[in-house]
């Protein structure tokens, strides 16, 4: 049969080969997320615009980064970008560009989604007191519609954590790399891609129970 | 000088005129009540007073500033022109304090606290102290649009708009609100009120402006337009709303 044996995943085993990956996977999630979502905010601020010359680069940016495939992006740029800029740029810094670049693409639907299920009135209301168009967004229409679409965002952050991923194609030095090469070290590869599987799942699975609860919150607050 | 004028403002949507040729103003200290059957502009026509809505024909002037030059400073402008709306809009994600004082540290530049005594001040007068830390969310309707009219008032503003206060509250909220309004008209605010109270109207109102399909058709004084109103159609509404 299988014959597993996961004796030789100690401590030391784990701390050793694991731990370094496990903290740049969610390295890599986190800035990706927040960087993400800012970019993604402005890409969604651009394309709600009334002016073309915002509209239409904005636009442009999103349906590109929408119809590739995420490890062509990232093969792509670590490849490219050492070219134009005549030097290396290291697989986990150029993972973490490439992330935040291409997750900014998905984030800015849903943050677009979000400004345009804030009601109509609001910005009338922001405009009334005084304030003006950064105002009323920064405090009036982007913190509701963040609050709307929080579940929506933490969603797609999950997704983004399974992505993370990804960056084999780079060699660049994540959770997956981590069990990888202590299978291969101990010769044990079904046993250290079974643990990552597990690991991932428990990992997505109770975040995907966190924005359960979230959403419930939420319609409750409504 | 007065407070508010508008002179032949007329606005398009795409090819519909919604509002043709619309003159009035609004003395210092007066209170002018706007009426008409729905769609006949009123709205837009408040709206377009501070701004809200563009419009493309005519001058809207507030105390001497023009609306619609590009050259003026409209976030200034609208800063003081208090504005109370149809559906309070009061900020969700915000306590009422909160709602209270953003304004006033944001835009007038005031400081936290000298933002927030003026706000609570403005809550005890609209009769709702003990509601500053609630959330909008947490109140009536009534109570609502009891706090939006303090929001606004807590700018200090030189006029007020009132866009339909009362038309999304249940019956027995609409007094509380409308105390508030006769309170604030006999303080001697200058008020430009869109609404269908004509209990209001006949209170403290000093002109009534009625408006149909984008005109203003009539432009009386209170005892004018409520004697005899000149327009058949005047007439007619008034005789609908009246006997309802």
């Amino acid at each position: 049969m299988l014959n597993l044996d996961f004796a030789f995943l100690t401590p030391a085993v784990v701390s050793g080969y694991v731990l370094k990956g496990f903290v740049f996977s969610l390295q890599l999630t986190a800035i990706a997320m927040l960087g993400g979502i800012a970019l993604g905010t402005v890409l969604a601020l651009m394309r709600l615009s009334s002016r073309p010359w915002l509209t239409l680069p904005a636009a442009g940016y999103v349906n590109t980064m929408r119809s590739v495939p995420l490890v062509m992006v990232i093969l792509w740029f670590f490849l490219l970008i050492p070219l134009l800029i005549g030097r290396p740029l290291g697989a986990e810094i150029s993972a973490i560009i490439t992330f935040t670049l291409f997750e900014a693409a998905y984030y800015s639907e849903i943050m677009r989604a979000g400004i345009q299920s804030v009601a109509k009135g609001q910005v009338a209301a922001g405009y009334a007191l005084g304030m003006r168009y950064g105002q009323t967004m920064r405090l009036v229409v982007l913190p509701q519609a963040f609050r709307n679409m929080l579940p929506v965002l933490l969603t797609q952050t999950i997704i983004l954590f399974q992505d993370t991923s990804l960056v084999y194609a780079i060699g660049a030095y994540d959770l997956l790399k981590g069990f990888e090469v202590a299978g291969k070290n101990f010769n044990r590869p079904v046993e250290t891609y079974l643990v990552a599987a597990v690991l991932y799942f428990v990992i997505s699975f109770s975040l995907s129970m966190l924005v359960r609860k979230l959403q419930q919150r939420i319609a409750i607050i409504r | 000088m007065p407070m508010i004028e508008m002179k032949n403002v007329s606005k398009w949507y795409d090819a519909f005129q919604v509002l043709t040729e619309c003159s009035t103003q609004v003395e210092k200290g007066e209170v002018i009540v706007v009426c008409g059957p729905s769609g006949s502009g009123k709205s837009t026509l408040i709206k377009c007073v501070n701004g809200l809505e563009p419009f493309q024909q005519g001058e809207v002037i507030i105390n001497g500033i023009s609306v619609g030059d590009p050259k003026t400073d409209l976030p200034k402008l609208r800063a003081r022109v208090g504005m109370v709306f149809q559906h309070f809009e009061l900020f969700p994600h915000m306590s009422i304090t909160e709602n209270l004082s953003i304004a006033q540290v944001k835009v007038l530049g005031r400081g936290k606290d000298e933002a927030r005594e003026r706000g609570l001040k403005l809550l005890d007068r609209v009769g709702l102290r003990s509601q500053a830390d609630k959330f909008p969310g947490q109140l009536s309707g009534g109570q609502q649009q009891r706090v939006a009219i303090a929001r606004a008032l807590s700018m200090d503003p030189i006029c007020m708009l009132f866009d339909e206060p009362t038309s999304a509250l249940d019956p027995e909220m609409i007094n509380e609100v409308l105390d508030v309004m006769v309170e604030l008209a006999q303080e001697g605010m200058t008020m430009m009120v869109v609404t269908h109270e004509m209990g209001f109207a006949r209170k403290v109102a000093h002109r009534v402006v009625f408006m149909d399909q984008g005109r203003i058709v009539e432009d009386d004084k209170k005892e004018a337009f409520f004697g005899s109103p000149r327009s058949e159609r005047a007439q007619q509404f008034l005789s609908k709303i009246l006997h309802h």
